[in-house]
């Protein structure tokens, strides 16, 4: 653990030197001035205060040179510090940065597979927390370094006056930094415990206010509170466990130095006695020691450091390491200005590996058409647009658009051709047109006209700031049918060549819906539209149907032809008005 | 701070206290063990003095029996001073966890009392981070800082009286450099504090934009737009590490012109102490002692002033903890509460008119009268104040003004435990929590069996659709439902309002759309539940207004329609044309 921790401390100084460089000179200069404001003091004891007060000579000539000089030493200690905590903030926090745009560039190019297995606040926590985590130990890094050259001088400096203290010095720190690493080791388990329970008290948290009206309705806020309690406890119990530990080392630690400064004066007293070291030998190296406390408690805190940032650093490894990139070929798109042709063959596609979503789909768009995906609830129909724009690969078989493989495009090329508009609606911390616009260059009338066609201009309008009325967490609150408006507005400003919508007007009037869809039939959008739909009035605008059943392509043809052809897709279909009439029947029973 | 309104730090902590009274329980205890800790620690080095000074520099040769006599005692004093520090360093670590437990589990439990405006989804991460980042904040600062300042004090306290002993004149000196030297450092920390600010602020932008990045990554994927999210994000970082640099290079440089001063002052000290001590009758012996003396007064006031800083931001924290407990609860349970007849529940609104704090009246004067065993479905536009209208009749809002009554009750009268067994609401977007589909139907009724569970989705029938989960009832549903689809979360919902079996029922039908199949069974679950019971439902259906016995119609909170489906279309307004457009979309082609 400690050499993992040194080799990780070891591998941010390379990348940063310069900042580690000025941070170590600070340290070194400020331990330094630490000797000479000793040295100074005894000096001026010698030469002014003993002679003036103890002999009664005059202070002339002596005073302000040696008032001059302490200053002069406060004036290299605090050049110290200010180096020594500048460099180690430059180098702390630029590490920090690097780690966090690592991270995100990383993130950004990982298949959506990979981010489906993990949630998106355990992601946030390990670019947030971990990194800092990961990267603390920066912080006291430069000045232990300054103070080990500190410490390794004062060994030196003792064990060539005498053998015998230079051992009992080294002894003693020995003992320490073994205690420290013990320390280090046994806490770390309790430790990540304690991260492990906090995590559980923030999920009940986090899902019983999400849920509180639900509690609310049902009564239910005792029982809440009593759950609650019991994981606050728990974590309660592991902190003082993690902590009581940790407080004993600090105990012990920080009484040691004490110890062998005792140590030293008895041995020492018995070498003077012994006339191998004299007094003032003796007395130089006790005020030395002295000088080591806060050295050697640094070197201690770095230890448990370097641990802890072990640990937070092996989360943000294990997402810089993840190899599930999306690959890209060269293919750029074509402008021709007409809807894309889009083709499947004997695609299968699973979440998980031993769990197939679709099988053998092999479905043929022809280019401008608007094609309906209908079918029973977990069919596949969500799956088969979302393998449509390439948000996710087939396991096996080939989607196609105008004949060429998705996977072959280069990237953000396909972002172009196919627009995805999902049905949940993600909104930007943005303005309503930098929502629509995602940062891209077009003029306002574009999106004015798109915003009309996703039936969105009339409430955009009626915004406090029209278009520039600021929307996503931070903003203003929109319902949901009208993001999802502004969402495909933001598909349609893009005029894209094939345009998939999955489900993506659900919470939208179904009057307006209509509209809309009837709307984009009249556009002179060059899109081939892909609707995946739940309404008989977004089915009946299609020129054609997919139907599915199980991940399986069973019909596609025009709405007739499937009624005819295809059982499954007439009894869903009727399935609402045959429910109606029988309700309509038992109500006539009833009364009759 | 400089805001006249807010709470003191130091009343936020008395008053914290007695919310939570483990915080201070054997708090004089662990004062006096740290005083201990530190005083036994400054004998060490005054037993060695005294050492150096008679054995070793004295003239005689060295007693080695007697230094290691007194050598043994400063040990003894170690030691007891180690055993002083680790007790009441403990009991620190166990009051302030068992505090801060207790804390949380009571803003926890207050959190559920407020009033659903104050629940609003904008604001619950908010009020999460009172019961964890908040109290995690004073966790840190009670077990590190506190001591910390604990331990400092006393040093401060031990030295200036040893100072006194050795000369009160050079005391006053020390003092009056003293006392500057805290000014400065005071204001320092306010010229910090407004970096700190600027820090924050960077470091919640690109906390924003970083979340964004992840979290809507299937949009920026979907458009290509990785590198523009990118850019995004470096900017904000480079901008957040910017300014950290710039607050640490302030930050040192603040502190290392303090260390100057603390410079200055031993050559002022020294200066006067040469020049009078004479006359004062200091000896060399005592002038020396007097700089060590002056070292460990000044060393912790730096540390203290940091350590007020970390106190500020423990007690904003503990001050928006405290915000929470002060929010009145508005709707509480009414003390000699009245129980509910068991038959015969209706509902009647009196001049009831509701409006959000500050904000246009959502219902004004809605006078209305449901009759026990009435099915009534309420219908209009979005923002016309039928869900207001739900959650009034439930008690989960209370009015602005007017009456609403339950069961010839009126509603604020009625014991809760009495009113929760009675009325159950359902809500839009059904919430699950994490765990099995039987768990989740429990929670409309405790000690509910899997087999009890699974037999209610028999009676609402739901046999087939609940034999095709994997695991029938014992199906995880995953975080928030998110392994069920939202017309399957309808389902669940449903089933745990069954097994609650309330005598009224209010019901906000999902507006989302669900595949044709899972609708219909979702309706017929929904009569059944309906079946024998008073029923408001908030229809969003066609079918649903037109299976009711009456339907109210809302527009711009107001009752503009009431009567049955058949004569409302008969009168051609409101309800005829939501009517139309519903069967437009149900029925088109």
């Amino acid at each position: 653990m400690l050499g993992g921790g040194l080799r990780l401390t070891w591998g941010f100084v390379k990348r940063r030197p310069w900042s580690f460089l000025v941070a170590v000179t600070g340290a070194i200069l400020f331990v330094s001035a630490i000797v000479a404001s000793a040295v100074v003091v005894g000096r001026v004891t010698d030469e002014l205060i003993i002679p003036v007060l103890r002999d009664g000579e005059s202070t002339e000539g002596k005073l302000w040179p040696a008032m001059a000089l302490i200053f002069a030493v406060a004036l290299w200690k605090a050049f110290g510090i200010t180096l020594r905590r500048s460099g180690a903030g430059w180098l702390q926090f630029g590490t920090r940065a690097d780690a966090r745009k690592a991270l995100i560039d990383h993130q950004m190019h990982l298949d959506l597979a990979w981010h489906d297995r993990r949630s998106t606040g355990d992601l946030l926590s390990v670019s947030e927390v971990d990194t800092n985590q990961g990267t603390f130990v920066l912080a006291p890094f430069p000045y232990a370094t300054g103070s080990l050259f500190l410490l390794i001088g004062t060994i030196v400096l003792v064990a060539l006056s005498d053998i015998v203290l230079g051992g009992v010095i080294l002894v003693g720190l020995l003992v320490i930094l073994v205690i420290d690493v013990s320390g280090a080791f046994r806490t770390f388990g309790p430790f990540v415990e304690v991260q492990e329970q906090r995590g559980v008290v923030s999920e009940i948290a986090h899902e019983s206010v999400d849920g509180a009206l639900t509690v609310k309705a049902l009564g239910r806020a005792d029982e809440e509170t009593e759950r609650f309690r019991r994981a606050s406890d728990e974590l309660r119990d592991r902190l003082i466990r993690v902590n009581s530990m940790w407080v004993g080392y600090r105990a012990v630690v920080e009484s040691l130095p004490s110890v062998i400064t005792i140590a030293l004066i008895v041995f020492g007293a018995y070498r003077v006695a012994a006339g191998a070291v004299t007094a003032g030998d003796l007395v130089t190296v006790s005020y030395l020691l002295s000088l080591m406390t806060m050295p050697i408690s640094l070197l201690g805190f770095v230890i448990w450091e370097m641990a802890h940032s072990m640990a937070a650093w092996q989360r943000v490894r294990g997402v810089l390491d993840a190899e599930d990139l999306v690959e890209h070929g060269d293919a750029v798109a074509v402008d021709s200005g007409s809807g894309g042709a889009v083709d499947s063959s004997a695609v299968t596609f699973g979440y998980a590996i031993d769990d197939a979503v679709l099988h053998d789909v092999d479905i043929d768009i022809l280019g401008g058409k608007t094609v309906a995906i209908v079918g029973p609830t977990a069919s596949g129909k969500s799956t088969l647009a979302l393998l449509l724009a390439r948000l996710w690969d087939p396991r096996s078989g080939e989607i196609t658009l105008d004949g060429r493989d998705l996977r072959d495009f280069a990237r953000s090329e396909l972002a172009g051709e196919v627009a995805f508009v999902a049905q949940e609606s993600f909104l930007f911390d943005d303005t309503v047109e930098g929502n629509i616009t995602l940062g891209s260059d077009i003029p306002r009338g574009d999106v004015i006209a798109a915003a009309r066609l996703a039936g969105a201009e009339r409430f955009i309008d009626e915004l406090d700031y029209g278009y520039d009325t600021r929307i996503g967490e931070r903003g203003t609150t929109l319902s949901g049918g009208q993001r999802q408006r502004v969402a495909l507005a933001r598909a349609l400003v893009r005029r894209p060549r094939v345009l998939v919508l999955d489900d993506a007007t659900s919470a939208v009037d179904p009057s307006v819906e209509t509209e809309i869809l009837r709307g984009l039939r009249r556009s002179e959008l060059p899109s081939t539209v892909v609707i995946v739909a739940y309404r008989r009035s977004s089915i009946a605008l299609a020129d054609e149907v997919i139907y599915l059943e199980d991940g399986r392509v069973l019909a596609q043809g025009t709405h007739d032809q499937l009624l005819a052809s295809t059982p499954g897709y007439a009894r869903l279909l009727r399935a609402y008005e045959h429910d109606m009439a029988e309700r309509e029947r038992n109500r006539e029973d009833a009364h009759g | 701070m400089a805001d006249r309104t807010t709470m003191r730090t130091s009343t936020a902590l008395r008053r914290s206290f007695g919310v939570a009274p483990e915080l201070r329980r054997g708090l004089v205890a662990t004062l006096v063990l740290a005083v201990i800790g530190t005083g036994l620690q400054i004998v060490v080095p005054v037993v060695l003095q005294q050492v150096i000074d008679s054995e070793i520099l004295g003239s005689a040769a060295v007693d080695t029996a007697s230094v290691t006599r007194r050598g043994l005692i400063a040990l003894g004093a170690v030691v007891i001073a180690m055993g002083a520090r680790y007790l009441s360093l403990r009991r620190l670590v166990v009051s302030s966890a068992s505090g801060l437990a207790q804390l949380r589990v009571i803003t926890f439990r207050h959190l559920h009392r407020l009033s659903l405006l104050d629940l609003q989804s904008e604001r619950r991460g908010a009020l999460v981070a009172r019961v964890t980042s908040d109290i995690e904040t004073m966790q840190q600062f009670m077990e590190w800082g506190g001591m910390g300042m604990i331990l400092g004090f006393s040093q401060v306290l031990l030295a200036a009286v040893v100072m006194l002993f050795y000369s009160w004149q050079l005391s006053l000196v020390v003092l009056a450099g003293v006392v500057i030297y805290t000014l400065l450092i005071v204001y320092f920390q306010r010229v910090l504090g407004r970096a700190h600010d600027r820090v924050r602020e960077r470091v919640s932008d690109s906390l924003a934009v970083t979340g964004e990045a992840i979290s809507g990554l299937q949009t920026v994927r979907a458009y290509g737009m990785e590198d523009v999210v990118k850019g995004r994000v470096d900017e904000t970082l480079d901008r957040q590490f910017s300014a950290e640099v710039r607050t640490a290079i302030l930050a040192s440089s603040l502190f290392s012109s303090a260390e100057l001063f603390a410079g200055a002052l031993t050559a002022v000290v020294i200066g006067v102490g040469v020049v009078f001590g004479a006359d004062w009758g200091l000896s060399a012996g005592a002038l020396v002692a007097f700089l060590f003396l002056v070292n460990l007064l000044v060393d912790p006031i730096q540390r203290l002033v940091e350590t007020l800083d970390q106190a500020q931001s423990a007690g904003a924290g503990l001050r928006k903890i405290l915000a929470i407990l002060d929010t009145e609860v508005l709707i509480k349970d009414p003390v000699g509460g009245v129980e509910l007849p068991e038959h015969g529940i209706g509902v009647r609104f009196d001049r009831v008119t509701f409006a959000y704090p500050g904000g246009p009246d959502v219902l004004h004067d809605v006078s209305v009268d449901v009759l026990p065993g009435q099915r009534v479905a309420v219908v209009g536009e979005t923002g016309s104040g039928k869900t207001t209208f739900a959650k009034l009749a439930t008690r989960l809002l209370v009015p602005s003004s007017g009456v609403v009554e339950i069961g010839g009750v009126q509603i604020d009268q009625v014991r809760f435990g009495s009113l929760r067994s009675t009325v159950a609401f359902v809500p839009q977007e059904g919430f699950l929590f994490d765990g099995t589909i039987a768990e989740n139907v429990a929670y409309g009724r405790p000690g509910v069996t899997d087999a009890d569970a699974r037999r209610a989705f028999d009676d609402l029938g739901l046999a087939v659709w609940i034999d095709s989960m994997p695991d029938g009832v014992r199906t995880n549903v995953g975080e928030r439902g998110s392994n069920l689809s939202a017309g399957e979360r309808q389902l669940v919902a449903i089933t745990r309002a069954w097994i609650a079996d309330p005598r009224l029922l209010v019901l906000d039908e999902a507006t989302s759309a669900v595949d044709p199949a899972l609708e219909v069974q979702i309706r017929r679950a929904i009569e059944y539940l309906t079946e024998g019971r008073t029923s408001v439902t908030i229809a969003h259906r066609l079918a649903t207004a037109e299976a009711s016995e009456r339907v109210l119609v809302f527009d711009e909170g107001a009752i503009v329609e009431d009567g049955s489906h058949a004569a409302l279309l008969a009168l051609d307004g409101v309800y005829a044309s939501l009517h139309r457009d519903w069967e437009g979309a149900v029925t088109s082609g």
